[in-house]
């Protein structure tokens, strides 16, 4: 991997289009009004409106008018709707906001891995969202720091846990009944990796939003 | 360490409900009088966070048992603790 490098959804989507679709494709069910859109998306008025006018003629995104409000939401007819909402939820819903959010600390963090409900698929939409963060200089503060961007983004609260390397490799040892849960089931890895960590030769993928560890049996 | 960790989430409860009360107001609720320092003492919310985390980490161990602390809870705790013992010794004499 070559550096510098940037994410997957800069390279594709310009700034805007990234906040928009993340709103109408990320909550496919729910409809917004154009100020709402407008305010969620913290970006100017007529870039939004420009994008949803293009976003509305190619049908990716319907309208309808409630009283004298413009509503939009994703268009579930449209041809492309499926690709569009799996890319959207894999770049740009939680993973992916919360992995860039995280970004700027990333020489500091081993690993830093989203565990819980999302990570079960089971995203419901309220809730905190776990993540697991590994290093060994990071104060909690700035973990607070560097999600609350992520926080506002998504409208839902984070709640980070921080382990040092060596916390962590205590309670895998000590088969601390926490950590053996959430490792024994489903997570997502967003930097780093617990290869170096945990040599356990449980085999944690490096891919964001695919680690799914395989449990090793050790209960 | 779980003893630590009590002492600095009793004492930061206890500094905060008194920051509350200097104002002139009481909370039963646990979580509204660390809310609150946001207005009582003026704190931003990376700095009461830790406690609220704290307070939800021992919630949770009252209900399931076996306190799990960790270090950066603990540290970040203890901090924020510090934080609210200076906002209350700035509050100066309640006057009334």
């Amino acid at each position: 991997m070559s550096n510098p490098s940037i994410s997957v959804a800069d390279a594709l989507l310009t700034g805007t289009q990234q906040r928009v679709l993340a709103l109408l494709y990320g909550q496919a069910d729910r409809s917004f009004f154009t100020k709402e859109l407008i305010d969620l998306a913290g970006v100017g008025s007529g870039a939004v409106q420009r994008e949803l006018s293009r976003m509305l003629r190619s049908g990716l995104v319907v309208q309808s008018l409630v009283g004298n409000q413009k509503h939009y939401r994703a268009n579930g007819e449209s041809p492309v709707f499926y690709e569009l909402k799996s890319l959207v939820d894999k770049l740009l819903g939680v993973p992916g906001i919360l992995a860039e959010s995280l970004r700027p600390l990333a020489d500091k963090i081993h690993w830093a891995m989203l565990y819980g409900s999302i990570a079960k698929g089971r995203a419901a939409a309220s809730g905190d969202i776990d993540v697991l963060v590994v290093s060994d200089s990071l104060t909690l503060e700035d973990v607070y720091g560097s999600v609350a961007s992520a926080e506002k983004r998504l409208g839902r609260a984070i709640s980070p846990m921080l382990y040092s390397s060596a916390e962590l490799r205590r309670r895998v040892e000590a088969s601390q009944p926490f950590l053996t849960k959430v490792l024994a089931g489903d997570f997502i890895t967003l930097l780093g990796g617990m290869d170096d960590l945990i040599a356990t030769g449980q085999s944690g993928s490096r891919r964001p939003t695919q680690g799914r560890a395989t449990s090793t049996g050790r209960d | 360490m779980e003893s630590r960790f009590d002492l600095a989430y009793n004492g930061a409860h206890a500094l905060s409900l008194a920051a509350l009360r200097w104002h002139g107001y009481r909370s039963e609720n646990r979580y509204q009088v660390f809310q609150c320092l946001a207005h009582t003492l003026k704190l931003e919310p990376l700095q009461w966070r830790a406690l609220s985390q704290a307070h939800n980490k021992r919630n949770l161990a009252e209900y399931e048992g076996g306190l799990d602390v960790d270090g950066a809870l603990l540290d970040a705790l203890i901090r924020s603790a510090q934080l609210v013992l200076n906002g209350v010794t700035a509050l100066g004499p309640v006057h009334r």
